[in-house]
C-alpha cells in the first residue's frame, strides 16, 4: 500500500454565508483596539463506535498495526456496498440532542469526490445536502455566550498517509478509513481566541459526557478547521480565511491570534484580505497560504445512490432523548445543589472528563459517578472533604502518577474508610495511612479490617493510653514542656507531634492537646 | 492484506466439450468468445445433487465477483483481479445446487450495447455460425453479450448478466434467447461490480422462460448486505398485488389481461420487420383473449438522454476507485513525471487501464457532476427520471409497492397489466471490422440508440423480459419485451411464457 506522491492537505468547501453577526455587546480587545474578530469553527469528531460507519471492520486504536482493521469495503474493493451502522446514527442523534439541535427526521448521504491515496474509493460519503441535525447551540458559561450550531453531519473518516521523504513514498494506513465522523459546524459567533478555546473545550466535554466521541485532539479524534475574519468596529464583515488541521486547543488559539494580526496588518496597509485556505506553522507561529478560493477543487457532490435516505421515527428520537446521559452543565448544577463548593465541583468534573469513553455510547465510570456512589447515604461534603475524594485520593493518585481510572479503591472501601474516620474509630491521620496502604498494596480488604491489622484503631481505654503517651512526651521534651508551662502555647504543637508519632497516628490530635495542657498547666 | 489477485485463468482457446447446441452442431468457445475464464469440469463449482438448481449449468457475467475465478469486468485495469469474496448471487447459485461453468465476456464494466468494448475481444453472435463456423459475424449485443451467447451456443443452461439500461434484454433479443431484468432491488447487488448503482440489476438469461424463472426464484432473495434491496414487506405487498392477476393467466386463456402498447416506442430507426413481429405477437395474444390497448408514456423521448447522464455520472463516481493502489493494474509514472498531485499519479494507471468507451463515459459523467453542470444535467436528468416513473405508474392498474402509500392506494379498474414493446430497434447489427474500431463518433452514437427501447424500464426500476418473437427479414432473431409494475416479475414471466408458447406454435 505504497504510493508515490507528496503529502497534501485535504480541504473542503467553505460554507459560511455570513451577512450578519449575532448581536452582542462588543468588548474592546486590548490586543487589537478598534477591531472586531469573528471566528467560526468546524469540528470533526470521530464517533466512538465499535465498528466503522459503513462496514463491519472494528475500530482500531493507536496500538493497532497498520492495515489490520480493513474490510474489503474500506479498501473500496469492487462489488462492496455500504451498510449504515445504527450505533453511529444513535451517537449522532445523542450529540445533536445534547447540542439542542433539531434532529432531522429525514437526512441523506452524498459523495464528495477527490483523488487522494488515503481515500480508496475516490469519494467520501458525507451529508452535504441533508445533514442529520440543524440549528443547535452550545452555551459557554464562563464567557456567558451561546454559540449557534449550524448543523451536524455524519461522514466517513479517511485513512492516514505518511510521507516518507527519503524514498519519496507515501505509506497508507486504512485502519481509520471509513470510521464515522461527526462534522459539527458552528456559526461565526465567537469574538476572541479565548472564546474559540472555550467552545472547543465545552464541545469536548459534551461529546465525552454523551459518550459519542473521546474528543481527543492530540490523538486526532477531534480536529478543528477555523474561519477567521476581522473588521473595524461598526464596519462591514471582513473576508474570512480558513485555517485547517489544528491539533490542539492551544495551537488553535495561537493560530487565531496570529491570523487576526496578519489580517489587521493587511487591511491597515490597504491590502484586501483574500479568501483562502491556510495552514498553521507552530514553530514560526504564523499561518501560511495553502490554496486560494480560485484553486478550490470541485468536489462533484452527488447523492449516494447506494444509501437510502435516513428516516428517523419520532419514537426513536424520543427514546434517545429519554435516555440521555447527564450533560456537564446539569452535573455541575446537581453537585452544587448537594452543597459542594464550586472549586471541588470543578476538580471533580475535570477529573471526570478524563474518564475512558466506552464504545457505542457505553458510559465510562468516572470520578463523578464514583462520588455519587460513595456519597449514597453519606454527607456529600464529608465524602469530598480532605479525607475524601477530591483531596486525599486525587492528591495521592496524582502523586503516584496514576489516573482516576487506575484507582484501586472500590466504592465499598472508600465508603467504609469515610465512615471509620467520621465516626472517630480511626483518626484522620490513620485514615490517610489506610488510603495509602490500599493504593500501594491494591488490597481488596475493607479499611475496618486494615485498621485492625495495622493496629490503627483509635484506642478507647478511657484516656489511659493517651495520658501515658503524653507523659512520655513531656519527659522526652523537657525544654519544650517548660516553655509551655511558661505560657508559650505554640510549642505544644511540637509535643503533640511526638505524641502522634508515639501513637502511630491513632491518637486524636485535639485530645492530645487537651491532655497535654491539662498536665502542663493544671 | 487480502488475497491478492492470482494469475488469470488462461483464456479459453479450446472447445468446451460439454457444450452442445444440437446433435449435429458443436460450437467452440473460440468461435464466439463468450466464456473468458472457465471453471473446468471439477472443483468447487461442480453441481450438487440437491437444491432447486441441481443439474443446472450457469455462466456468470465477468462483472460479478467470484472467489475462485477472476473478475475482470472485461477491463485491463482488473485483468489480474480475483475478488476475495463471492457475490451473494454466486453463493445462492452454489447453495441452490447449480454448477458455475465460467465467467462470461461483457462490455467493459457493463458499458456498451454490442459487447465490442472488451479486453477479451468482441463476442460473436452464435446465430451466425453454421456447423460451428462463423458465416456472418454479428454482435451478440451488450453488455451481457457473453452471457447471451453462452446460452445461445449451448455452453450452459442459464447465465447471469447485469442490466443497467438494457444489457440483458438487448443481447437476449439479438441472440434469440430469453432475458429477464428483474425489478430493481429484488436481486442482491452485493458482489456485483457497480457501473451505475441506481440502475444496476442482476438479470437471468436462458433458452426458455421456465429456466429463467427457476434461476430467478433461486437468487431473488432479500440480502441485508445490499442497502438498496427491497425489504421483505415490500416484496410481499408487490407479490400479493401481482398474484391477484397473474394467477389467472394460462397459456391458452388470457381473458381479462390488459396489454398496453406504448405509442411512444416506435422511433424512426425501428426496422419494419421488428414492427411486424410485434404485431404478430399481439395478434396471437389477442386471439387468446387478451385486450390490447394503446398507452402513452410521453416522457419516453427524454429517457435516453437522462439515462446517459445518470448512468455516466454514477459511473464516473464508481470507477474512481480504480487507481492502482489497493488492487488492479498499476502503471508506474515514468521518471520525471509530475507527481505533485495524487491524480497525476493515478492518471498513468487509469489511462492505460480503461478502454475508450469507459473513458468517454467517465468524462461525460464527471462533467455532469461538476458544479457548473450539476443543475442542468444531473438534476435535470433526475427530474426526467421521476417523470418516467410517473408515466409508468399512470398506465398500470396496480400501484407501485415502493411508494409508501401503496398499500392504501386503491387499485384502478382501468390501467394495464403489462406493457409490450419491441426489445430492440433491429436485429443484431454486424460486428465492426477490426480495422474500423467501434469508437468512431457516429458508431458510438448508433450504439447508444440501441438502448432506446430498454432504458425507460431501467430508469423506473421495473421488471422487463425479452422473449424471442420470430425473426426479421434477415432471418436473425427478434425479441419483444414485456414490462410490468414494480415487483410484478412473475407477471412478466407468465406473459412471456405465453408468447413463447405462441412461437412454438402451441395451443
Amino acid at each position: 500500500m505504497l504510493l508515490y506522491g507528496r503529502a497534501r492537505i485535504l480541504t473542503r468547501s467553505a460554507r459560511w454565508a455570513r451577512s450578519a453577526h449575532t448581536v452582542r455587546p462588543r468588548v474592546d480587545d486590548s490586543r487589537w483596539p478598534g477591531w472586531e474578530l469573528v471566528v467560526g469553527i468546524e469540528v470533526h469528531a470521530q464517533i466512538k463506535s465499535r465498528r466503522k460507519l459503513f462496514s463491519e471492520a472494528f475500530a482500531s486504536d493507536l496500538t493497532s498495526p497498520p492495515n489490520t482493521h480493513v474490510s474489503p469495503f474500506d479498501a473500496a474493493f469492487p462489488g462492496t456496498l455500504p451498510r449504515l451502522n445504527p450505533k453511529c446514527v444513535e451517537l449522532g442523534v445523542r450529540t445533536a440532542i445534547a447540542l439542542n439541535a433539531e434532529v432531522q427526521r429525514r437526512s441523506a448521504f452524498d459523495r464528495k469526490h477527490y483523488f487522494y491515496a488515503d481515500l480508496p474509493s475516490g469519494y467520501q460519503i458525507t451529508q452535504q445536502y441533508a445533514p442529520i441535525a440543524r440549528n443547535g447551540s452550545l452555551q459557554l458559561k464562563e464567557d456567558n455566550i451561546s454559540v449557534r450550531i449550524k448543523q451536524v453531519q455524519l461522514e466517513q473518516d479517511t485513512g492516514k498517509s505518511t510521507f516518507l521523504p527519503r524514498n519519496r513514498l507515501t505509506a497508507i494506513d486504512l485502519n481509520r478509513a471509513g470510521m464515522g465522523l461527526m462534522e459539527i459546524v458552528s456559526e461565526p459567533d465567537m469574538r476572541s481566541p479565548e472564546e474559540a478555546g472555550s467552545y472547543v473545550r465545552a464541545l469536548q466535554a459534551l461529546l465525552r459526557s454523551v459518550g459519542s466521541s473521546d474528543g481527543n485532539m492530540e490523538q486526532g479524534s477531534l480536529r478543528c478547521d477555523v474561519n477567521v475574519s476581522v473588521n473595524r468596529v461598526g464596519g462591514p464583515p471582513g473576508t474570512r480565511c480558513e485555517i485547517k488541521n489544528l491539533n490542539s486547543v492551544k495551537n488553535m488559539m495561537v493560530a487565531i491570534t496570529c491570523e487576526a494580526f496578519r489580517q489587521i496588518a493587511l487591511v491597515d496597509k490597504g491590502i484586501p484580505v483574500t479568501q483562502e485556505t491556510r495552514g498553521f506553522d507552530e514553530e514560526k507561529a504564523e499561518t501560511y497560504s495553502l490554496r486560494s478560493k480560485e484553486d478550490a477543487p470541485d468536489y462533484r457532490y452527488m447523492p449516494d445512490p447506494n444509501i437510502p435516505p435516513l428516516l428517523l421515527d419520532k419514537s426513536y428520537i424520543d427514546e434517545i432523548r429519554h435516555n440521555m446521559p447527564e450533560l456537564p452543565d446539569a452535573t455541575r448544577a446537581r453537585l452544587l445543589s448537594r452543597g459542594l463548593f464550586k472549586r471541588d465541583v470543578e476538580v471533580l468534573m475535570l477529573v471526570d472528563s478524563g474518564r475512558e469513553v466506552g464504545y457505542d455510547g457505553q458510559l465510562g465510570h468516572g470520578a463523578v459517578a464514583y462520588f455519587d456512589e460513595v456519597s449514597q447515604g453519606r454527607n456529600p461534603k464529608e465524602v469530598v472533604n480532605w479525607y475524601g475524594i477530591t483531596h486525599e485520593l486525587l492528591g495521592q493518585l496524582a502523586f503516584r502518577n496514576e489516573t482516576f481510572s487506575e484507582n484501586p479503591i472500590s466504592v465499598q472501601q472508600m465508603g467504609d474508610l469515610i465512615d471509620l474516620v467520621s465516626s472517630g474509630k480511626v483518626t484522620g491521620t490513620s485514615g490517610k495511612t489506610i488510603l495509602r496502604h490500599i493504593l500501594s498494596t491494591r488490597t481488596p480488604d475493607l479499611p475496618s479490617k486494615i485498621a485492625q491489622d495495622l493496629q490503627l484503631l483509635a484506642v478507647s481505654d478511657g484516656g489511659a493510653s493517651l495520658e501515658k503517651w503524653c507523659r512520655d512526651a513531656i519527659a522526652a521534651l523537657p525544654e519544650e514542656a517548660e516553655a509551655v508551662r511558661q505560657g508559650n502555647a505554640k510549642v505544644v504543637n511540637k509535643i503533640i507531634g511526638y505524641v502522634m508519632k508515639a501513637s502511630r497516628g491513632t491518637a486524636n490530635a485535639q485530645d492530645a492537646r487537651g491532655m497535654l495542657l491539662k498536665l502542663l498547666r493544671p | 492484506m487480502f488475497a491478492r489477485s492470482r494469475s488469470q485463468c488462461p483464456r479459453l482457446s479450446g472447445s468446451l466439450h460439454f457444450v452442445r447446441r444440437s446433435a449435429s452442431t458443436q460450437i467452440s468457445n473460440a468461435a464466439v468468445n463468450a466464456i473468458v475464464s472457465s471453471a473446468g469440469s471439477e472443483g468447487a463449482f461442480a453441481t450438487r445433487g440437491s437444491g432447486p438448481l441441481a443439474g443446472v449449468t450457469v455462466a456468470v457475467k465477468d462483472n460479478i465477483c467470484t472467489k475462485s475465478l477472476p473478475t475482470t469486468c472485461s477491463s485491463r485495469i482488473l485483468e489480474n483481479f480475483t475478488s476475495p469474496f463471492d457475490a451473494t448471487v454466486v453463493s445462492l447459485l452454489s447453495t441452490g445446487g447449480a454448477a458455475i461453468v465460467g465467467k462470461a465476456n461483457c462490455d467493459e464494466f457493463g458499458m456498451g450495447s454490442l459487447n465490442v468494448h472488451s479486453v477479451h475481444g468482441p463476442v460473436v453472435n452464435p446465430v451466425g455460425l453454421q456447423d460451428g463456423v462463423p458465416v456472418e459475424r454479428r454482435s451478440a449485443g451488450g453488455s451481457s453479450g457473453g452471457s447471451a451467447a453462452a446460452v445461445a451456443a449451448g455452453f450452459c443452461d442459464a447465465a447471469l448478466g447485469t442490466d443497467t439500461g438494457g444489457s440483458v434484454r438487448l443481447p437476449a433479443s439479438y441472440c434469440g434467447v430469453v432475458g429477464l431484468k428483474p425489478s430493481y432491488g429484488i436481486i442482491s447487488r452485493w458482489g456485483v461490480v457497480s457501473f451505475a448503482d441506481s440502475l444496476d440489476c442482476v438479470g437471468v438469461l436462458a433458452k426458455d422462460v421456465s429456466t429463467v424463472r427457476r434461476v430467478h426464484n433461486a437468487i431473488a432473495k432479500y440480502d441485508e448486505r445490499d442497502p438498496t434491496a427491497a425489504p421483505p414487506h415490500v416484496r410481499a405487498l408487490a407479490s400479493q398485488l401481482c398474484m391477484q392477476r397473474a394467477a389467472e393467466i394460462t397459456a391458452t386463456d388470457l381473458k381479462g389481461l390488459r396489454i398496453g402498447v406504448p405509442r411512444d416506442y416506435f422511433p424512426k430507426e425501428l426496422q419494419p420487420s421488428v414492427i411486424e413481429s410485434l404485431q404478430k405477437t399481439l395478434d396471437q395474444l389477442r386471439a387468446r383473449g387478451a385486450t390490447v390497448v394503446p398507452v402513452t408514456l410521453p416522457s419516453t423521448p427524454y429517457a435516453l438522454s437522462a439515462y446517459y447522464v445518470i448512468s455516466s455520472a454514477e459511473a464516473s463516481s464508481n470507477l474512481a476507485r480504480y487507481d492502482g493502489v489497493e488492487y488492479g493494474l498499476r502503471v508506474e509514472p515514468p521518471p520525471g513525471a509530475n507527481l505533485n498531485k495524487t491524480a497525476n499519479v493515478y492518471a498513468h494507471s487509469r489511462t492505460r487501464g480503461f478502454g475508450e468507451e469507459v473513458k468517454r463515459r467517465i468524462l461525460l459523467g464527471t462533467y455532469a457532476l461538476s458544479a457548473d453542470a450539476f443543475e442542468n444535467y444531473f438534476l435535470q436528468a433526475q427530474r426526467v427520471r421521476n417523470l418516467i416513473k410517473a408515466d409508468f405508474n399512470r398506465v398500470f392498474w396496480a400501484p407501485n409497492a415502493l411508494k409508501v402509500d401503496a398499500s392504501t392506494n386503491a387499485t384502478r379498474t382501468e390501467g394495464v397489466d403489462v406493457i409490450i414493446h419491441p426489445s430492440a430497434i433491429r436485429t443484431a447489427p454486424p460486428l465492426p471490422d477490426a480495422q474500423h474500431g467501434a469508437s468512431a463518433e457516429t458508431g458510438s452514437l448508433d450504439a447508444y440508440v440501441q438502448d432506446v427501447m430498454t432504458v425507460p424500464a431501467s430508469l423506473a426500476g421495473l421488471p422487463a423480459l425479452s422473449v424471442p418473437a420470430g425473426s426479421g427479414s434477415d432471418a436473425w432473431p427478434i425479441g419483444v419485451s414485456v414490462v410490468g409494475q414494480w415487483g410484478f416479475d412473475e407477471m412478466v414471466l407468465k406473459v412471456g411464457e405465453v408468447i413463447e408458447s405462441c412461437q412454438a406454435g402451441g395451443p
